[in-house]
This record gives structure tokens, C-alpha cells and sequence, in this order.
């Protein structure tokens, strides 16, 4: 069976945080590290927007600027996500593609399988919804995003811990008209979080979302190597905090 | 979809919230698209696109490519 490398729960800002996943999936590629499972928050509060999307139509940088929070393009594409400093935990797996099904939404499932594990942990009872989210009773809980590149697959997702859909309204443009408090009541309609089903704490799901990732696999915890140090900090001058790719330009 | 166009499309950056891997292939087909006449010929550039996917062995999800030169027409009627 082959051997994950586990990295325990750390906050860090969005550039560092999508930069190492960029710095991993090349040290894994080169055989230097182990697959890896890596749990993350944002710190401070940042909007990341899909690899396809254009900034301007789903950012309100006027908003985000004023209140410091981080904006940034990630390497996966789908949708814009607002990834409160307190109210989520994120999850970064890369592996040789080999290691997961060919099919797309096939491995979207299986890793998000471990998701459902660990809120069923928590006395949640969610299931996946293709292409990438994973839903209690038809209300969002999960929202998952992949990708591929040189034989090393990338999947990262957000588990809510708690939503806060005023704060998301802010910093996200949902159309051009003003947001009516209808829209707000529909989007809190079709979303979810562990605060809001369970009196679970964000310890324990993080300790779930260890024991679900651990399942089938052979871990052991590890930390980031300096070399992968290193890399995400090119990483971040290069692309991550750099305009041309954050704005496509 | 952000278009400017004549009698020919000058320039075209598509956009939006699907999936396509590898990433890097929207850059061809944005290429194949761009300085093609208008009316485009949807069944023509069509062809061409699925060309550059399979050569990619690219897949999309959450849009296809019918999708993509449906708003391309739309976008420049």
C-alpha cells in the first residue's frame, strides 16, 4: 500500500497556501515526497477564484481591498469560494493520478468519500453530489475542486465549519443587481455547515477529517520539506501574488 | 465570454466556473477561435475544437463545447 504523508491542520495566508500545493504536486512528481494529505485554513479570510474565472465578475475588490482580504487565482478550476479564517477546514490531497480511478468524477467520489466519513463521525449524514460537492439534505456542506497535471492529481475542498452568507455577499459578486435579502435567504437555504447540524467543535471535525483521510491508507504525519518551503516561496513571487496570473492578464 | 469583434473575432477570453483538464488547453482553443469570420460557422470551428481537445486527451466538465461556440454566435449576432 502505498504511504501518504500527513500534515497536520495550520492557518496560513491564501498565497502560501495554494503555492505549497503547487510546491508539493512537484516534489511528488519528482519521487522527493510522499503523496500527500494536507489540512489548511486561510488566514487572513481570502476569496479564491476557479483557474477559468474572470476576477472582475466575481470579486468585489473594492470590499476585499477595504477589509484585507486576500484574493487569489487557484491552480483547479470551478467556482468562486470564500474561505472564512474561522469557519472552514481545508483539505489539499496530490498523488500520482495512477493511485485514483481515470474517471473524473469517479476520483472527484472517492476522495470526497473521506469527507463523508468523517462528518458521519460526527453524526452527519451526507452524501456526494457530482460533479464535486458533497450535500446534507440537499443543502451544500462541501465544495470540492481537482486537478491534473503530469501525472499528479490535485484535489482540494472546504468543509464548512460555519457560514456566514452576510460576509460572503460582501466580497463575492452574485450578479449585478443588489443582492435582495430573498437571494440571501436562498443561499442560506442551499448551504450547510457542521455548526449549524452538530454541537461539534472545530477540533473534533478537524480530528474527523484526519480519522477519514486515514482510513484506507497508510500514513504518517510529516511536515512540509524545505525544499517544498522554498519552491512555494517562488511560487508565490512568480504566480500566486503576482497580478498577471491572479487577473489573467 | 468578453468578445471583441468586426467582421472577424479580434480577440476572445472565455470564462467561467467549469473544469478542463489539462488547463492549459482553453489557450488552444481560444487560439483556434480567435480571427475566425462572423458569422462563425459553429459546425466548422466545432470540428476544430474537438480536435484540439482530443489531441490534448483533454476533458471538460460543467460545460461543453457546443456551449461555448453557442455563446460565441450569441455574443457576436
Amino acid at each position: 500500500m502505498t504511504k501518504f504523508r500527513m500534515i497536520p491542520f495550520t492557518s496560513l495566508n491564501a498565497f502560501t497556501n495554494m503555492a505549497l500545493d503547487g510546491a508539493i504536486m512537484e516534489s511528488v512528481r519528482k519521487g522527493i515526497s510522499k503523496p500527500t494529505i494536507r489540512f489548511y485554513g486561510w488566514d487572513p479570510s481570502a476569496i479564491s477564484i476557479g483557474f477559468f474565472q474572470g476576477i472582475e465578475n466575481e470579486v468585489n475588490l473594492d470590499a476585499t481591498q477595504k477589509d484585507g482580504v486576500d484574493v487569489i487565482r487557484r491552480l483547479t478550476g470551478g467556482g468562486a469560494v470564500y474561505h472564512d479564517l474561522a469557519g472552514e477546514v481545508t483539505y489539499s490531497l496530490i498523488a500520482p493520478v495512477e493511485l485514483f480511478p481515470e474517471n473524473i468524477i469517479e476520483s472527484y467520489q472517492t476522495i470526497c468519500d473521506d469527507v463523508i466519513y468523517a462528518l458521519c463521525q460526527l453524526g452527519i449524514d451526507a452524501v456526494f453530489s457530482p460533479i464535486n460537492d458533497i450535500l446534507v439534505n440537499d443543502r451544500k456542506i462541501s465544495g470540492n475542486a481537482q486537478t491534473r497535471r503530469n501525472g499528479i492529481l490535485l484535489q482540494h475542498g472546504t468543509i464548512l465549519y460555519s457560514v456566514d452568507v452576510d460576509k460572503m455577499f460582501t466580497y463575492l459578486n452574485v450578479s449585478d443587481q443588489k443582492i435582495s435579502d430573498k437571494q440571501i435567504n436562498s443561499i442560506q437555504e442551499r448551504v450547510t455547515s457542521v455548526f449549524d447540524l452538530t454541537t461539534a467543535s472545530l477540533d473534533e471535525l478537524k480530528k474527523a477529517l484526519i480519522i477519514g483521510f486515514k482510513r484506507n491508507r497508510e500514513v504518517e504525519f510529516g511536515d512540509y520539506s524545505d525544499l517544498e518551503k522554498e519552491h512555494a516561496q517562488k511560487l508565490i513571487h512568480d504566480r500566486f501574488n503576482n497580478k498577471t496570473w491572479t487577473y489573467r492578464l | 465570454m468578453d468578445v471583441t469583434f468586426s467582421d472577424y473575432i479580434e480577440s476572445l477570453k472565455i470564462t467561467g466556473d467549469f473544469f478542463l483538464h489539462p488547463e492549459e488547453t482553453l489557450d488552444e482553443i481560444t487560439t483556434e477561435l480567435t480571427g475566425v469570420a462572423v458569422p462563425i460557422q459553429k459546425e466548422l470551428l466545432l470540428r476544430k475544437i474537438k480536435y484540439v481537445m482530443d489531441s490534448n486527451e483533454a476533458e471538460v466538465i460543467g460545460i461543453t463545447l457546443e456551449d461555448i461556440l453557442n455563446t460565441l454566435e450569441e455574443v457576436t449576432q
